[in-house]
């Protein structure tokens, strides 16, 4: 991170992205900003679209609408040759140079990480940063050190969390300046976890930012100062963490005639003194959610 | 360059397996040669009256009695089929063995670009290819030296010239196919090579298939007709630098405009 004065307000900028496989939708009309300097958390089950977002980000994917902006650069836009041809958009409005200067500066986490098998870790790690034109060894042997990265071992007897941890060594030797980490802490041990934690607030600190997509509702209270909702490929809500936590959802529990009912009420108070309205309650209780409950909600609402 | 030295060294078993095979084979067949050259005096006369047989296998113009006839009617072809089998199974794997090891992510998301990756990777290709057939011929020459007899020098070079040409057609080919599939799809790409050669034997027994001629790399690299006329046909290899040229254009173009599966 030679230059961590950021030149750009967004690290990331995604406007109107449309992704579909064939007939089947991936995501639909996303806009999404993440600040320079962020730790960003994205949330949805499974199959919201939080992976085909990434990898449109990356340029792996190609779609059919919408620009991303990476780091201040449009990096992967559509092809303004062939308005309206879905399977046009191509990966790179930056081509070549540019393109490789622009991932030189962003490190990506897969979700499931495989590397190429007979190889030794230590030689994954050393031709990630030889594909960097990059002398990463000594921030890679302290990343090694603190995950507990063993540079002997073959990547085919590695576990799914060693090789998560060579992942995460192969995402962050080169310093990026953009983070982008897919289901990072899946497969890591709570020691771990916290390990690679540590390594985020750290990068964070320095500049960093940080997107990250997560099942892990507490990880992301925790960690991220903003987060976006992702579900059936639409963004749900975006904001921070705080706001996204401080729901008008309530859990409500009420005896009546000795039988005790449960149901979540989302409105005003007065709505709910509106639905109890003419029961002969024995006994009430209002809670707030969990974490967990408030983003369950998002992700079922309709 | 880090990649293709990386594909370079992940290919190293299977071309030294390959090679090896053909060449210690080969070698071995050379020889073999040696100790029943009066035997195949006789055989030859006999070959040489079998019709198609003679024809397709071009005894009609070589004899087998011979160092130079035995080698480019059986060892030739022997080396043929090898290497464009080898290049086949390389090229066809090369791209698409990204997307089904699921290392995609991990090399699509360093700083490289697809057009720089499809670029070293077919620079990979070449140099395996290039390997191939450096260490047959290796083999071969100590097999000629061993049997105490060497090859006529333009036809010999020449033939290897066109055999190194051909195997890097039949790779490249293999190698837009390896551009478009999600697997690699090494059976499909043997029986490609193999396709190749059965057009060759077509067109040379059945007139009506002699247009199969160009489009069968076998056929313009033929030992038989490159030891006898001392020469290969000019606009075959020029149809073949073409096929080269396209698949790997084709390849490059394919690859940058294809999603990517993790």
């Amino acid at each position: 991170m030679s230059d961590n004065k950021a030149t750009y307000q967004n690290a990331i900028d995604i406007r109107n992205l449309t992704k579909n496989y064939g007939k089947h939708r991936g995501v639909q009309d996303l806009h999404l900003e993440v600040a320079a300097g962020d730790i960003f958390g994205f949330l949805g089950p499974n199959g919201a679209g939080k992976s085909t977002t990434i990898r449109c980000m990356l340029g792996m994917l190609r779609f059919g609408q919408g620009e991303i902006r990476l780091l201040g650069k449009d990096c992967v836009g559509r092809d303004r040759h062939a308005e309206g041809d879905h399977k046009s958009s191509r990966p790179g409005h930056l081509m070549g140079r540019q393109w490789r200067e622009l991932m030189n500066q962003v490190g990506y986490m897969p979700s499931e990480a495989a590397f190429y098998p007979g190889m030794k870790v230590r030689d994954v790690i050393r031709f990630a940063a030889r594909c960097r034109q990059k002398d990463c060894s000594r921030e890679a042997d302290r990343l090694c050190g603190i995950l507990e990265v063993e540079g002997d071992k073959r990547v085919e007897e590695l576990s799914l969390g060693n090789r998560k941890k060579v992942s995460i060594v192969c995402a962050m030797q080169h310093e990026p300046k953009l983070l982008i980490l897919d289901e990072p802490t899946s497969g890591l041990d709570p020691l771990m976890q916290d390990a690679f934690w540590g390594l985020v607030s750290e990068y964070n600190s320095r500049g960093t930012t940080c997107f990250l997509s997560s099942h892990v509702l507490s990880e992301v209270k925790q960690y991220c100062r903003n987060a976006a909702v992702i579900r059936e490929g639409r963004l749900i809500r975006a904001d921070s963490v705080e706001n996204l936590c401080r729901s008008n959802l309530r859990k409500v529990r009420m005896w009546e005639d000795g039988k005790e009912t449960a149901f979540s009420h989302t409105g005003t108070v007065e709505e709910l003194l509106h639905r109890l309205e003419g029961r002969r309650l024995e006994d009430l209780l209002i809670e707030e959610p969990s974490l967990e409950e408030v983003f369950m909600h998002y992700f079922r609402e309709e | 360059m880090t990649l293709l030295w990386h594909e370079v060294r992940r290919n190293g078993k299977s071309l030294l397996i390959w090679a090896c095979s053909v060449g210690l084979l080969s070698a071995g067949c050379l020889l073999l040669f040696q100790g029943l050259e009066e035997s195949m005096g006789e055989m030859s006369e006999a070959f040489a009256n079998m019709g198609m047989f003679a024809t397709v296998l071009g005894m009609d113009k070589l004899s087998i009695g011979t160092m130079e006839g035995f080698y480019a009617t059986e060892i030739a072809l022997l080396y043929a089929i090898g290497g464009a089998m080898f290049a086949a199974m390389t090229g066809v794997a090369l791209l698409s063995k990204e997307e089904e090891g699921h290392t995609s992510e991990f090399l699509h998301t360093l700083p490289l670009g697809r057009a720089y990756i499809v670029g070293w990777k077919y620079a990979s290709l070449v140099v395996l290819v290039v390997s191939y057939n450096a260490l047959c011929l290796a083999w071969i020459l100590l097999g000629f030296a061993g049997a105490g007899q060497m090859p006529p020098v333009k036809e010999f070079a020449c033939y290897h010239g066109v055999q190194l040409l051909m195997h890097l057609e039949v790779g490249s080919v293999c190698y837009l196919a390896s551009s478009l599939w999600k697997r690699r799809q090494t059976g499909a790409a043997l029986g490609f090579a193999m396709l190749l050669y059965v057009a060759d034997l077509l067109c040379r027994i059945l007139p009506d298939m002699e247009g199969l001629k160009y489009v069968t790399p076998f056929y313009f690299s033929n030992g038989t007709d490159i030891f006898v006329e001392g020469r290969a046909d000019g606009g075959l290899l020029l149809i073949a630098g073409c096929v080269i040229l396209v698949s790997v254009l084709g390849a490059v173009a394919v690859y940058r405009r294809r999603d990517l599966a993790a």
